[in-house]
């Protein structure tokens, strides 16, 4: 390298670093701008099923916070304890906050006792009302899965969704996240981070 | 080896080097952006090899959740501008091998600059799949310091031959070993910055409520070990150098070239930093401090150079 502290190689000098920002700066605004804030896809519609407590819990309980909504029963074999293991790993993460709550929803209530549900919740290591396990009537809860969350529910217990689903503080549902998916997961954390400043 | 070979080498390592130093600037640019894993496979791009131009192109099996347009083509044109680069490299190593077999100072570093170009290439689908794992990320830093610094050497042995052929590296170790104890601290303090970045980073994950602010005071230690070490190192260039710049009469103008450069970047490195402390880690002061950083080691391996070979 031959160059000097001349007039012209400075000029030179400053106007790469001058372009070099203004390349970053436009890249990072164009970033920050395409995360977009999460769509509103429907509202959830009015329901109202019992906790494992034994407490009545329905879509006014869900307002004013940060709803991350499952379907799932105690029994079932592959997916779901895969599902509510992912969904435990998010439980701890937000452990500083009762502004996000977790909602699993049995699509299983003929065997899925309140008892089962607590017993289910301890294998979790659920020592609180941030993650919350429901039981209902299951031509309601099929109803709620398909037109409320607009989830697949043909041939309950066994074939139900398990995607995790996204609630926002006025009961709209945010987005749809893929359990099993990590990229997904990181997402669903994003959008809870963002919908965590609106309220 | 003739006179015209040696000069387009040189020009043509040189134009490498730089392009080098732009990808690091691309890479610290793709890390703030966050567009790491705008792309979530490698080498492929969502499936294909070039990236979905809109939600209507996914393939069917990936979640649409997981795709944003702009993050996608970020890091699809850093992927470019890095295969771009490397063929590059491979032919600064092909001109240095077929030109300059008997100058092991010229093409012994282009070889390795090209070997450590296909271990990046195939550490960057390790950070993909990693899920841009600080730790991983940093050795992908790491890696690319190694590679500019091999092709930067490469081209300054040339620039030397090319004024004088039969040019030998001076043996007085006196002042050499201070300036490699300059880039050897530089280095350290490069390491030390980013783990404090994946002190943030690790963080923001664990808890991904608390804001940016609250973390810095969370990790005060290494924050403030690293801005201690910082200004440590600041000092330690003004001591060191200084001496050098006013010793003008023995100085060559490249010399004194290269020794205000270092004082230039580390000058600019405590500003930026103290910068990023004030505003909170603002994304493109922390993409300069970096690459001010891997500068900084480049200016450093020119003044050891031409203390090694153009003393007087």
């Amino acid at each position: 390298m031959n160059p000097n502290f001349t007039l012209k190689n400075s000029i030179w000098g400053l106007t790469g670093i001058f372009l070099l920002a203004l390349l970053a700066s436009v890249v990072i605004g164009l970033s920050n701008r395409s995360r977009v804030p999460p769509l509103r896809f429907a509202e959830i519609p009015e329901f109202k099923f019992v906790e494992r407590s034994g407490k009545i819990f329905g879509k006014q309980e869900m307002l004013g916070k940060v709803n991350i909504v499952n379907f799932f029963f105690t029994t079932c074999p592959g997916p779901c304890p895969l599902m509510n293991a992912k969904v435990a790993e998010l439980y701890k993460k937000y452990i500083t906050s009762v502004k996000v709550q977790f909602i699993s929803i049995s699509v299983d209530p003929q065997r899925d006792s309140l008892t089962v549900l607590q017993r289910y919740a301890a294998r979790f290591a659920v020592n609180d009302q941030r993650w919350l396990f429901l039981r209902g009537p299951q031509a309601e809860v099929q109803q709620l899965s398909e037109k409320g969350f607009m989830l697949a529910a043909d041939g309950l217990p066994g074939l139900h969704s398990t995607k995790l689903v996204v609630v926002d503080a006025q009961g709209f549902i945010r987005g749809y996240f893929d359990s099993f998916n990590e990229a997904s997961i990181q997402l669903l954390t994003t959008q809870v981070r963002e919908l965590l400043k609106e309220l | 080896m003739s006179d015209l070979k040696i000069s387009n080498f040189k020009k043509w390592a040189l134009a490498t080097t730089l392009a080098t130093y732009f990808l690091i600037f691309m890479g610290g640019l793709v890390r703030v952006a966050g567009a790491g894993l705008g792309c979530p496979d490698w080498p492929k791009c969502f499936g294909s090899w070039l990236p979905p131009l809109n939600i209507n192109q996914l393939p069917a099996e990936i979640d649409p959740n997981t795709f944003n347009l702009v993050l996608a083509w970020i890091e699809y044109i850093n992927r470019l501008c890095g295969v771009l680069v490397g063929f590059l490299i491979l032919l600064t190593a092909y001109l240095a091998v077929k030109n300059f077999r008997k100058v092991r100072k010229i093409w012994i570093p282009s070889v390795l600059a090209v070997l450590l170009v296909l271990l990046q290439g195939w550490h960057g689908s390790v950070v993909v799949s990693s899920k841009l794992e600080p730790l991983i990320v940093s050795v992908h830093l790491i890696l690319a310091i190694f590679i500019v610094s091999f092709l930067l050497y490469a081209a300054q042995v040339a620039t030397y031959l090319e004024v004088n052929p039969s040019l030998q590296a001076s043996k007085d170790n006196s002042y050499r070993k201070w300036i490699l104890l300059l880039w050897l601290a530089g280095f350290i303090q490069i390491m030390l910055g980013t783990q404090l970045r994946s002190a943030v980073e690790h963080l923001l994950v664990m808890y991904p409520l608390l804001l940016e602010m609250e973390i810095l005071q969370n990790i005060k230690f290494i924050d403030v070990l690293h801005a201690s070490s910082g200004l440590i190192l600041g000092l330690l260039c003004c001591f060191i150098l200084f001496p050098l710049l006013r010793s003008t009469s023995t100085l060559s103008l490249n010399l004194k070239w290269a020794t205000r450069s270092v004082m230039i970047a580390i000058f600019l490195q405590i500003l930026l930093g103290l910068a990023m402390q004030i505003s909170g880690i603002w994304q493109i002061l922390q993409i300069f401090h970096l690459w001010v950083a891997t500068l900084y080691l480049g200016f450093v391996l020119i003044l050891y150079l031409e203390l090694s070979y153009r003393r007087e």
